[in-house]
């Protein structure tokens, strides 16, 4: 794992929250304290800030320098102050002990692409806010204007542990708009709301196409039209880009002659993505596509991170050499009819063997509190465990740039942080506590709701 | 459109390849093995540590401390490591070439999935690399009354008839719900409520009823010597669904909410019939008393939720409350990914409820082999069951265990470290 690659969390955080559509945003650094979200608080109460904890007697997975038996993990507001021996452990004032004697502890996990918020019931599409696909270049949309942080689906995903995640739009279209990353608690919308716009999708998989039937068929119909579509979008945010900064250099009285260019949202979204101030989720799934998808990047000096990497047994030394990080998966993508039945399991383990630095997605709303078993099977097929708990802890927050704050335990991070009877891969692990920004959060879903109905009825 | 073009073109290969099959050496029907050094989950008596099992033309002979076996019999050292039978899948459809629905009328038990079975179609060769060596491949939940279903052993590389599982009781596919509302209330036709939906069912059977009273009455003329008797007119639909209520048939229920499991029951017995199990079953949990009472199992999902609105309430502890109150609970797949896996899935009733060991096995073992009928043969390892066996890399209910080696009634057909594809009675290319 010698690659380094990691995308500088400022340059893009803080600009991208001032733009947001929420003043009281732009007053707070994005990792300051969160407030707690108390179902119960009222509009009015000045929310307290959670009180400090000390879990202590369990086996810290920190992720960043290793395990450590017997440790103790201590809160104080939203932050870790310490990881390290139980014995030297103080607690502050007041602090609650909780007892992880016999339990694993550690850092929140992160899915690297959900669709959590912009789903409820998959067959509805009165709850479906996925894709926008009225047109295959849609870079202005964004995915907080969909995201719902009420959704039944985060408080089942967070009692697995995953903590954060990268919502990203379905893959349908080529460019289908922005990201954000969340933290699964808050106490309205934009407190979940960590970054906005922080990536851009493009997608070169084949399921952009608009294929479904010679009949039906519209441009782009073949992956060229993909390409050459992609690369004329490019070239005209250039020449916008160059008209607007030709604007932007007018004297005034220049510009009271003339009239300043149209504005024009895609380009807008597109234009830091060209400037390569951000980066781009590059996915293709074969040796070919990923050959086109990349080349395009190269050709517009994109920063990018490859994603959706399944059918690419024959290019994994290519793959490595770029030099940049891969989502891969999902693991339980079916093989080619022509591979073996683990070529897509094995990936993991054959793109770390090469150095690559690898991050893991459920690329699913309901499913996303799987996560860790997608990791916990690439183990089954090589990966080390340590590589896997870091692909889906460290790693992405690296990928994210938020490596400073999240990903693993260490004093001064946010304090993300999952106490659990076992191994966090392993399926039959029970996760007892979870805590976000400091705040613990209650086990409660709607499924544990109706469990507790129907339990002794 | 494409992806459908490179499925056929595969298709066409594969039928290419399998005509090269026949000319290669036969594969053995049954096979010998001792497996030495195992560690046992026999999953109808616990767990056995240092054990053996002699698998002998094909059947378990032996298993335990101490085995006889002959000398010159294939000897494999488990090394410590874990064997379970063989996994079963109450609910698939693969092999079916995705051509499980015939969904222009509602009620079409003729329907026979036997007729669409595509014995060579690689997913069979995927699911025994996850340890399933027997499955019940259904008919899709497009219409009230489906088709009838077909069990198979998975033993890729061999011909159809070779695959099928020797004296499987026939079961039949219902369903209910949301699908054959969508499907046919999309059309503009009956049904599109589960109003309809059950009027639908009903109706079929009622005129199963009279079909069945007719050949009876038919019959027993005959059977008195009435040379002048005229048979009723052969049909095949209700014939199948004569048979249906003859209980000649399992009949194996889609159907996920709490009140239509008690509507399917109470329909079963308005009509006489018994319900073997309901798929998906997702709201089991708040009537499991009730199909305890009835007798009647489940092939659920460990934790799928969410897809629709009969999912809504699907909840991850559904198969242990409905074990605890006394159902025959079976993790099944549905899916040609999951299928795969079925050990993961059942591991996490051990964690979403505290099921044992012994139960979470017998979740993808014995109870889907009852569920299908054949918890006689195979779904544990007992003396005189077929010798459907895995060998795991690790501790099979967890996320690390990959199965090692596979049998089917003795004869290896997957082998982890081989090359290829890993199919020893395969060569290359094929």
């Amino acid at each position: 794992m010698k690659t380094s690659f990691q995308f500088p969390v400022t340059s893009f955080q803080m600009k991208t929250l001032c733009c947001g559509t929420l003043g009281m945003l732009m007053a707070i650094p994005v990792f300051a304290q969160k407030k707690p979200a108390s179902k119960t608080a009222t509009a009015q109460a000045a929310p307290a800030p959670p009180p400090a904890t000390v879990i202590r007697g369990g086996t810290c997975l920190t992720v960043s320098h290793g395990t450590i038996d017997n440790c103790a993990v201590v809160i104080e507001g939203s932050k870790i102050t310490y990881v390290g021996a139980a014995s030297g452990a103080k607690a502050p004032v007041g602090a609650k002990t909780v007892d992880a004697t016999g339990m694993t502890v550690y850092p929140g996990l992160i899915d690297s692409e959900t669709h959590l918020g912009l789903t409820e019931i998959e067959a509805d599409p009165m709850t479906n806010d996925m894709i926008e696909m009225s047109d295959e270049i849609m870079p202005h949309m964004h995915v907080y204007d969909a995201f719902h942080a009420e959704s039944a689906l985060i408080p089942v995903t967070r009692l697995n542990g995953i903590t954060n995640a990268v919502v990203a739009p379905a893959n349908r279209d080529t460019l289908p708009g922005q990201d954000i990353f969340i933290q699964l608690d808050g106490r309205e919308q934009p407190d979940y709301i960590l970054l906005r716009d922080n990536a851009m999708a493009l997608n070169f998989t084949g399921e952009q196409r608009r294929n479904e039937s010679f009949e039906r068929a519209k441009f782009p119909q073949t992956r060229m039209g993909m390409a050459s579509q992609l690369r004329q979008t490019f070239i005209d945010t250039q020449e916008y880009m160059r008209k607007m900064d030709e604007w932007s250099r007018k004297s005034d009285a220049d510009k009271a002659k003339g009239s300043e260019p149209k504005k024009d949202l895609k380009f807008d979204a597109l234009v830091p993505y060209l400037q390569g101030k951000k980066p781009v989720v590059l996915a293709a799934e074969t040796g070919s596509d990923i050959d086109t998808a990349v080349a395009l990047a190269e050709e517009f000096k994109l920063r990018f991170v490859l994603n959706h990497v399944t059918h690419s047994q024959k290019v994994l030394d290519r793959i490595a050499a770029l030099k940049v990080p891969v989502i891969v998966g999902p693991i339980y993508e079916m093989p080619y009819e022509d591979e073996r039945y683990d070529a897509v399991y094995s990936l993991p383990a054959q793109l770390a063997k090469r150095g690559v630095k690898v991050a893991f997605a459920s690329y699913d709303a309901h499913q996303s509190r799987n996560l860790p078993y997608a990791a916990g099977y690439a183990v089954a097929f090589g990966l080390p465990h340590d590589e896997a708990l870091r692909a889906i802890t460290l790693t992405p927050a690296e990928i994210w740039g938020v490596a400073d704050q999240l990903g693993s335990l260490d004093a001064g991070k946010t304090a993300n942080v999952v106490v659990a009877n076992g191994d966090p891969l392993d399926v039959k692990t029970d996760v007892k506590r979870v805590f976000i920004s400091g705040r613990e959060i209650p086990m409660e879903s709607r499924q544990t709701r109706l469990r507790g109905q129907y339990w002794n009825k | 459109m494409t992806r459908n073009f490179a499925r056929l073109a595969w298709l066409w290969l594969a039928l290419a390849g399998a005509a090269t099959l026949s000319a290669q050496t036969p594969i053995p029907a049954k096979g010998d093995v001792l497996i030495k050094n195992a560690t046992v989950l026999t999953v109808t008596h616990g767990r056995q540590e240092h054990a053996s099992i002699y698998v002998k033309d094909g059947k378990i002979a032996a298993y335990g401390a101490t085995v006889n076996a002959p000398a010159g019999v294939t000897v494999i050292d488990a090394g410590g490591k874990y064997v379970t039978p063989g996994i079963i899948d109450s609910h698939s459809h693969m092999a079916l070439d995705h051509d499980v629905n015939e969904a222009t009328s509602p009620i079409v038990p003729q329907m026979k999935m036997l007729d669409a079975f595509v014995y060579d179609d690689k997913e069979i060769y995927r699911a025994l690399a996850g340890g399933v060596t027997s499955a019940l491949l259904l008919h899709g939940s497009a219409d009230m009354i489906g088709g009838q279903a077909v069990v198979i052993k998975l033993k890729y590389g061999m011909q159809k008839e070779e695959m099928l599982f020797p004296g499987a009781p026939q079961s039949i596919k219902f369903a209910s719900g949301e699908n054959p509302k969508r499907v046919f209330g999309s059309k503009g036709t009956l049904p599109s409520t589960r109003m309809g939906n059950f009027a639908v069912q009903r109706q079929a059977l009622l005129e199963a009823q009279q079909y069945m009273k007719d050949w009876d009455e038919y019959n027993a003329k005959v059977a008195k010597g009435d040379k002048d008797a005229k048979a009723p007119r052969r049909d095949l639909k209700l014939e199948a669904l004569a048979d249906v209520l003859r209980g000649k048939m399992l009949v194996q229920i889609h159907c996920y909410r709490a009140d239509e499991l008690l509507t399917e029951m109470a329909m079963a017995k308005e009509f006489g019939y018994k319900v073997r199990a309901f798929h998906h079953a997702l709201e089991a949990y708040k009537v499991a008393d009730k199909l305890a009472e009835n007798g009647v199992g489940i092939a659920t999902f460990s934790d799928w939720w969410g897809y629709k609105y009969e999912a809504w309430d699907a909840i991850p502890w559904n198969a242990v409350i409905a074990m605890r109150k006394g159902v025959k609970v079976a993790i099944k797949s549905d899916s040609d990914d999951f299928t795969r896996r079925l050990n993961q899935e059942a591991a996490k009733t051990m964690r979403y409820g505290g099921a044992t060991e012994d139960e979470a096995m017998k979740m993808i073992t014995i109870n889907p082999a009852w569920i299908i009928g054949v918890d006689d043969k195979v779904g544990s390892i007992d003396v005189g069951k077929d010798g459907d066996l895995v060998l795991w890399s690790d501790y099979p209910l967890s996320s690390f265990a990959v199965p090692e080696k596979v049998w089917i009634d003795g004869v290896l057909f997957f082998d982890r470290s081989l090359p290829g594809l890993g199919m020893p009675q395969m060569k290359e290319g094929q």
